[in-house]
């Protein structure tokens, strides 16, 4: 009597004791574990910022995600020797410049400043283990699978690893998304040894601070450690290539101000300069430099030679041989709008392929490309990155900039404001610095933000979020702005793009 | 990078919620339950610590503390640590004294009061009542619940302005911005005339220059003009690659994206169960209580049992709670590796074919066909088990369908109701 009928659901729920029922696990938890083991819908080579934000981002989204990191840590150059140990320094060593030279004028005497180098090197270190923890735990949470070791490409569909604990595995994949990030570029004829002769990554972990300190390269990077080490009482150097600082996309006007400033601060500049070689055999470094439009040779002398001109694209030990994947002429990774390699399974994101090398670019990517395997689209809007740098005051830009319009042969409107006109920065007697914007002179759309002051790494924000939704200067213009705060400016800088500052 | 700042910062929070569990859980409380005390648990201060040493009790028995207020402080083999109050209350009593060692994390050591308790009324409970998963899941289902009161009221309303924007269908949806806005009263406009203006904005908003445009301030085709420079800024210039060696002209050929993710795959577990010992019980049932009891009575009850404590399904993803209770050892207390169930077995009759000739080899795994095809194909009883042919009183086809990852949780799940339900069937209803 019982032959194929089948016990309908609410029948036996009604016998269950109401009190006997702990919690049911809902099955739709269960509904997404169903591909083999065997095979991962995702392998990713790279933990770095676009390779975690990848995993993280396929494993919300149900795939079967292994995530292969070499280094031991999560997060890649920018949370162990870029963004993030940096800004510990750039922060403490602001506040000890700061207690040392300008408190006195505010009121505040403080007898005895010293500096504790170890200390302020384990605040950081303190800062970088939380951070990466943090995203060892979010693996945990969205389930991806973690090994530690080298991936490299034994087939299109599979990557061997080589453990760091010994030993060698390997992982199928679906999906391989090649997120090696970048590496230093080192200056020919001067080796990296990290002691006299160091890069970004030897830059933040120095043991005491050098007497003279030479900067090869008047990037972001190289400006951010000058001004670390300047604080912290270096004689710095900076030697850019170059007759502006700030690398590319820094509006002129605003690399030109900034200099001023850093130059103000103590920090030499020697710009249009070359560096013809180096040599580091004797008990200091010499330079050997050269105006860049020929002028008389020089040598500049230092402890300690910071290279900074770059990073490049790191695809070593990939095995890109083995499956036949070419690079462009700088090293780059080719792909396609959709982060394809030329085997379409096989995609890449971050520093090793195109576009700025930016973490918060990787970031957007690294989502981008998790939803092109997913759902078949993403976004990504490249004409609204953002670039700070953290020297201070902070530089922040968005958009274009005044020579990359002139080039174009774009008109637009130019409306600045200076931050000695606003109330706040009065305030806080932080004056330097200004916010310009770009616009277009008949439909009033921004094209560019550009800032120099107290905090333009978060005030950009503004700018950015302006820009993606198409405004107008006068959107921002009209758009209330707490007072008192060092924002009235952005807004009187927009008001002076359309119309006219009230307070200038 | 601002998420996973927030991240740490909130596993950091999470953690430390979790040390406090009991204490926190109060909050949820209404005032009537309120009136119990609480029990106080040893608190995992590190993700190592499994064991501590109380060095001394700051606040005596009886005493008041506010939030903040260090309660005590304990010893581990690394250093010795304060715990703080993280809500105002009343010590109540101190179980595990100065000086205690080696006291397990998780383990009762003091009952607290809330303010205002009267303790002298008031019950010590129990130390199970500190059940991690139990404290854990109230706020839970409490923050759940009040999800649904608020639609009740809207419907009506809900219909009637989705009704709207669907007959206009028309761009006028969006908010206008301020410099739109502001040229619309300006020029004497209404807001309407917006759906005349095309928007060259991110996905058709209408901007400052669409309406300049629109008035004739402008050139007309300026607007567009410089969306189509956005448009072209906003992608990845791939259009001048030099590939480094191999001198093919590059730019990979686009092809179709890669098909979508397969549909979850479901396998069916099945395992036939003799009823006889059901049926007899049945039988004894009637013929000593003259209670008829149908046969659904009985697998219900042996569904519940077997319901109980099952493995996890493979690929089983803890909780955050769990995740933490890992991270801090607790998951040594409670036990993480099974979980209750929610099966419920099809039944049906074995057909005979599968029963007569023996299977050459039985099929691993079910795949997508068994499924289609429906419970046909049993796996052979792991033990051997008399078989009655046709009998609904004998051998029936109990089977789950269920995703791949839990094969091996309904297995023995099957297997628990196979037990249950051929040795002492009685005991299930009596």
């Amino acid at each position: 009597m019982l032959s194929q009928r089948l016990i309908g659901r609410a029948a036996v729920k009604s016998a269950f004791k109401p009190s006997g029922l702990p919690s049911i696990v809902s099955a739709s938890r269960w509904s997404r574990m169903y591909a083999t083991e065997a095979e991962r819908d995702l392998v990713i080579i790279g933990g770095g910022v676009a390779g975690y934000v990848a995993a993280i981002k396929a494993g919300q989204e149900g795939m079967k995600v292994t995530c292969i990191e070499k280094r031991g840590a999560l997060g890649g150059t920018c949370l162990n020797v870029g963004c993030i140990p940096s800004k510990s320094l750039l922060n403490n060593s602001h506040l000890y410049h700061q207690i040392l030279h300008d408190s006195k004028h505010r009121g505040i005497e403080v007898n005895d400043v010293k500096l504790n180098l170890k200390q302020m090197m384990k605040a950081k270190e303190q800062s970088v283990a939380g951070l990466t923890k943090g995203v060892e735990f979010l693996f945990k949470k969205n389930g991806v699978q973690y090994l530690k070791g080298i991936g490299s490409f034994q087939d299109e569909h599979t990557v061997k690893v080589q453990l760091n604990d010994g030993g060698e595995t390997s992982v199928k994949g679906k999906n391989i998304l090649i997120a090696t990030g970048s590496d230093v570029t080192p200056f020919p004829g001067l080796d990296i040894d990290e002691k006299k002769v160091i890069s970004s990554t030897g830059a933040i972990s120095l043991e005491e601070v050098p007497k003279k300190l030479a900067v090869i390269g008047g990037g972001i990077i190289g400006l951010e450690m000058a001004s670390v080490w300047s604080r912290l009482g270096a004689e710095v150097t900076v030697v850019e290539f170059l007759d502006v600082i700030g690398g590319p996309g820094m509006d002129t006007e605003i690399a030109k101000n900034i200099q001023k400033i850093l130059k103000k601060q103590g920090i030499n500049f020697k710009t249009g300069t070359k560096v013809v070689s180096g040599d580091k055999t004797g008990e200091s470094v010499k330079l050997n430099v050269d105006s860049a439009k020929g002028g008389k040779p020089e040598t500049l002398d230092a402890d300690v030679v910071l290279v900074a001109i770059g990073r490049r694209p790191y695809t070593a030990n990939l095995g890109l041989e083995n499956i036949g994947l070419e690079l462009d002429e700088r090293g780059r990774v080719i792909i396609d709008s959709e982060y394809r390699t030329k085997i379409p399974h096989i995609r890449c994101v971050g520093d090793v392929t195109f576009g700025p090398m930016l973490a918060h670019k990787a970031e957007e990517e690294a989502v981008a490309v998790v939803e092109y395997i997913k759902k078949g689209y993403g976004h990504v809007n490249y004409g609204c990155i953002p670039a700070v740098m953290y020297t201070f005051p902070e530089v922040a830009w968005v958009g274009q900039s005044e020579q990359d319009l002139k080039k174009a042969g774009i008109k637009y409107r130019v409306g600045t404001f200076p931050f000695s006109a606003n109330s706040r920065a009065k305030t806080n007697l932080d004056t330097d610095g200004m916010v310009k914007m770009l616009a277009d002179p008949e439909t009033d759309r921004l094209l560019g933000i550009h800032i120099i002051g107290p905090n333009a790494g978060e005030m950009i924000a503004e700018g950015t979020l302006a820009l993606e939704y198409g405004a107008s200067s006068e959107d921002i213009a009209r758009t209330c702005h707490a007072h008192p705060t060092l924002a009235e400016a952005f807004k009187e800088a927009a008001m002076a793009t359309y119309s006219k500052p009230i307070h200038f | 990078m601002a998420s996973l700042t927030s991240a740490c910062r909130m596993s950091v929070r999470l953690a430390f919620r979790r040390l406090q569990r009991d204490v926190a859980a109060r909050g949820f409380r209404t005032s009537a339950t309120a009136l119990a005390a609480q029990n106080f648990t040893m608190p995992a201060l590190s993700p190592t610590m499994t064991e501590g040493n109380i060095a001394t009790w700051r606040v005596k028995e009886g005493e008041r503390f506010s939030a903040g207020d260090v309660l005590l402080e304990i010893e581990t083999d690394k250093a010795t640590m304060d715990v703080e109050a993280q809500e105002d209350g009343i010590l109540m009593k101190i179980m595990q004294g100065d000086g205690s060692k080696g006291v397990q994390v998780g383990t009762r050591i003091a009952v607290i009061a809330e303010e205002g308790d009267d303790i002298s009324s008031l019950q010590i409970p129990a130390e199970g009542n500190a059940q991690p998963t139990k404290a854990s899941e109230a706020p839970k289902t409490q923050t759940q619940e009040p999800q649904s009161p608020p639609t009740t009221a809207v419907p009506p309303a809900d219909s009637e302005i989705g009704a709207k924007p669907e007959a206009k269908k028309s761009k006028n949806t969006q908010i206008p911005l301020p410099s739109v806005h502001y040229l619309l009263k300006e020029n004497g406009l209404d807001v309407s005339v917006l759906n005349d203006i095309i928007g060259t904005g991110p996905n058709g908003r209408i901007l400052k220059g669409d309406v300049l445009a629109f008035l004739g301030k402008i050139n007309a085709s300026t607007p567009s003009e410089i969306s189509s420079r956005f448009d072209k800024a906003s992608h990845l210039d791939l259009s001048n690659i030099k590939v480094a060696k191999a001198p093919e002209p590059k730019k990979p050929a686009k092809e179709a994206a890669p098909a979508p993710p397969p549909a979850p795959v479901k396998s069916v577990v099945t395992l036939p169960v003799s009823l006889s010992a059901v049926v007899e019980a049945q039988r004894k049932i009637q013929k000593s209580l003259g209670v008829f009891l149908p046969l659904s009575t009985f697998i219900s009850r042996a569904t519940e049992i077997a319901n109980d404590e099952l493995p996890l399904p493979a690929g089983y993803q803890p909780t955050a709670d769990e995740l933490f209770n890992q991270i801090l050892g607790l998951d040594k207390v409670a036990n993480p590796k099974v979980s209750r169930g929610s099966y419920i077995p099809q039944i049906g009759a074995l057909p005979p074919s599968s029963v007569l000739q023996a299977r050459p080899a039985p099929a691993k795994r079910s795949d997508i066909i068994d499924t289609l095809a429906g419970p046909s194909k049993p796996k052979p009883a792991a033990k051997k088990t008399t078989v009655i042919p046709g009998a609904s009183t004998g051998s029936n086809i109990f089977s789950l369908q269920v995703p791949k990852a839990e094969e091996r949780r309904a297995q023995v799940f099957l297997e628990r109701v196979k037990v249950v339900l051929e040795n002492e069937p009685g005991r299930l209803v009596l």
